[in-house]
């Protein structure tokens, strides 16, 4: 009987883990964000939220405050480049700046990590990542006088009944369409004929890096006159934010047998499974969030948010007394956003001068691009995109 | 023909680690101890095996690295297992238990110890250690693409460490030794075979067979290693039940679960299988449905080692 009870034991975690990789996890409550090249949820780290060497000390406290979620400030994803932008602008400007970690992965946690950032004298907080969305919820109102900027989210509550942002805060999310589109428009003109996207979790971020790419590679076709079928795409959702064996079967497989020449991998250590099997294939990897060319020599470019960037321009508003507060802003092409890494991206044909062309067309709306809801909030599914050159397969039906 | 190579390559990729890991386990069930730890052992191989090639990357060349990796990885397995055998073998408690609590200890320790290291929690490393294809014997038709092309010399290792248990368990006296102290132990100590020290060596080749397993796992999957080996140690375990302890049916159950496996997770790049009318979540249930089936038929022969899972008492009978 003992055998028996183990055996069922084993059995049972390992299809409770399949079931977690096999799910198609698209819930509106789903969170909204790929962390590249980064943490899992089991990354929590378990410190108390302590004082770090970066920080610069005043004697009314610190006037800056970043909190972590997941991650570390130097996890290469959200957390570094909210840092990053936190620390130019308050050394620029001389200002004192700290970051606290929340000793775990719950939304009281991360309120206590608030609380402790107010104690210690912080005017301005910035929370990156989704998952602050209920603790600012709250804290928007336990704290009138501070102000909060969250990154990938806006403050609702815990049930999503309510979405407020009150006046001292602002969420900022970005345009994930426009990042995959410019991903997908570079890839064909670059001269690929034969697209894959592999996508994390169907969450609202993902999947409208999907369908930007979709449209990208698309609009790159027309441009160039290539007949309908000439661009094929493989689009498909692994279910998870892991590196698997499985992945890296399949973007072989997709590599070897099916001929795809460049593979978008578009959530977070599934693009590492990717670029494992891009290596031993010698094919090309688009990397996501953030620039992921240090990861490996496969990967050509990344569809990239500009984290930094968004970060410093709101706290150079909120300095300047221009603080866009109770707004829900999106940082796009109009503002820098999103975009590619030129300096990284290793382009065979497709010139930085095509790249500031299509950049410009962005920025001045002159491209509508489909996204994952159509403007009465009704779900985009992906045959739904309109495309006329790429034949788009999906292997999640 | 081609789809067949890859199929076959790709299989290798998911059955090798799981041949060796539940060869692990084989070593220490037979000896009497149930090590339900692989999961965690793997864990903690791959991430020591990671760490040092990760650090030593640039002042190596690829396969003695892999190789030296592959001695650190079975080192840890082996300190590892130690943790486990001291628990159930001399302090008697619950086998299951201290094997889960090393399930949970592992990917944690291995988190925090990288970020100690480190800063960051994902250790990189350069795969330096494919092998496209095998001088001489990658240009033989048909077996060459088969076995000798796109491989690891991990490959190599698998097989050679499946023939050695094979004749350990066999063919030597430490091998009868082994298998006795798992079926009767009180037999064996009456006739002054040390059980403690036999179930001791039992766990520890199982450790470090699993740490062993946990690196050969990660190198072909991923470009880092971030503390998880997607729980592919219980799925070893549940190929060394399908194998029946035993290690001709244990290369097979892993060559079937590897093939079932490979086949579920690469329909969608080969243009017949995925003209077939058959919903994406159809393939990726094959590995487990066709196991829940052979097991239907084989289960009934369970030839699960006597005193598995029980402390020896030197007192009981």
């Amino acid at each position: 009987m003992k055998r028996k009870t183990i055996v069922a034991l084993a059995l049972t975690f390992l299809m409770a883990l399949s079931l977690v990789a096999c799910g198609t996890p698209a819930s509106s409550s789903a969170p909204a964000s790929t962390p590249a090249g980064s943490s899992t949820p089991e990354s929590t780290p378990a410190s108390t939220p302590e004082s770090t060497p970066e920080s610069t000390g005043g004697a009314d406290g610190y006037e800056i405050a970043l909190i972590t979620d997941i991650g570390t400030i130097d996890d290469k994803s959200f957390n570094q480049g909210a840092w990053e932008g936190v620390v130019q602008y308050a050394e620029e400007n001389n200002i004192t700046h700290k970051y606290y970690q929340p000793t775990e992965k719950t939304d009281d946690a991360y309120l206590a990590g608030i609380d402790l950032a107010v104690e210690g004298g912080a005017k301005i907080i910035v929370t990156p990542g989704y998952l602050f969305e209920v603790p600012i919820f709250i804290a928007q109102e336990t704290y009138p006088d501070v102000t909060f900027i969250l990154i990938d989210g806006s403050p609702h509550n815990a049930d999503y009944s309510e979405f407020l942002t009150a006046d001292n805060t602002v969420g900022i999310t970005y345009a994930e369409e426009q990042a995959g589109y410019l991903a997908g428009y570079a890839a064909v003109k670059d001269g690929n004929t034969k697209l894959g996207f592999m996508g994390g979790m169907a969450v609202p971020a993902v999947v409208r890096f999907g369908y930007g790419y979709i449209q990208g590679a698309d609009a790159a076709a027309q441009e160039m006159g290539l007949g309908a079928g000439s661009i094929t795409m493989n689009y498909y959702y692994t279910g998870d934010f892991v590196a698997t064996p499985e992945i890296q079967t399949m973007s072989a497989s997709w590599y070897d047998n099916d001929g795809v020449e460049v593979i978008f991998g578009c959530g977070g250590a599934v693009g590492n499974s990717v670029m494992a099997a891009a290596q031993a294939s010698d094919k090309k990897v688009i990397g996501v969030d953030v620039d992921q060319s240090g990861e490996s020599p496969t990967v050509i470019t990344s569809a990239m948010k500009e984290l930094a960037i968004s970060v410093y321009d709101t706290l150079t508003n909120y300095y300047a007394g221009s603080f866009p507060g109770g707004q829900n802003l999106i940082f796009s092409a109009e503002n820098d956003g999103v975009g590619l890494p030129w300096g990284s991206s290793k382009f065979e044909t497709f010139t930085q001068a095509d790249y500031d062309a299509i950049y410009a067309k962005l920025a001045d709306g002159s491209i509508t691009i489909v996204k994952d809801t159509d403007a009465d909030g009704n779900e985009v599914k992906v045959e739904d995109v309109p495309t006329t050159a790429v034949v788009v397969t999906n292997l999640n039906a | 023909m081609n789809i067949v190579y890859f199929l076959v390559q790709q299989t290798m990729f998911f059955s090798i680690p799981l041949l060796i890991v539940a060869l692990g386990g084989m070593f220490s069930e037979r000896s009497g101890v149930i090590n339900i730890a692989l999961e965690g052992t793997m864990i903690m191989g791959g991430f020591t095996g990671i760490l040092f090639i990760h650090t030593f990357q640039d002042a190596l060349p690829g396969q003695p690295i892999l190789l030296l990796g592959a001695l650190v990885a079975m080192a840890t397995g082996v300190v590892v297992s130690l943790a486990h055998g001291y628990a159930s073998i001399n302090m008697k408690a619950n086998q299951v238990i201290s094997g889960t609590a090393i399930n949970m200890f592992a990917p944690a320790f291995a988190i925090f110890v990288a970020r100690m290291i480190q800063n960051v929690q994902q250790i990189s490393f350069v795969n330096q250690f494919r092998i496209s294809s095998v001088p001489v014997l990658g240009d033989i038709p048909v077996l060459g693409p088969l076995f000798f092309q796109n491989t690891y010399i991990t490959t190599l290792l698998g097989l050679l460490i499946w023939g050695a248990s094979w004749f350990v368990l066999y063919k030597t006296r430490f091998g009868l030794r082994l298998r006795a102290c798992g079926e009767h132990p009180q037999a064996a100590d009456s006739v002054g075979i040390n059980v403690y020290g036999m179930r001791y060596a039992g766990v520890m080749i199982s450790g470090a067979l699993a740490g062993l397993g946990g690196l050969v796992f990660i190198i072909p999957t991923s470009t880092q290693f971030n503390a998880t080996v997607s729980g592919y140690g219980f799925l070893a375990l549940a190929v060394l039940i399908f194998g029946q302890w035993r290690p001709g049916r244990i290369l097979m159950a892993a060559f079937f679960f590897g093939l079932m496996k490979a086949i579920a997770s690469s329909y969608s790049g080969i243009e017949l299988l995925r003209s077939l009318p058959i919903p994406s979540d159809v393939y990726k249930m094959i590995p487990y449905i066709a196991t829940l089936v052979v097991l239907a038929f084989t289960s009934k022969r369970s030839m699960a080692p006597r005193a598995e899972g029980i402390p020896y008492d030197k007192g009981g009978r």
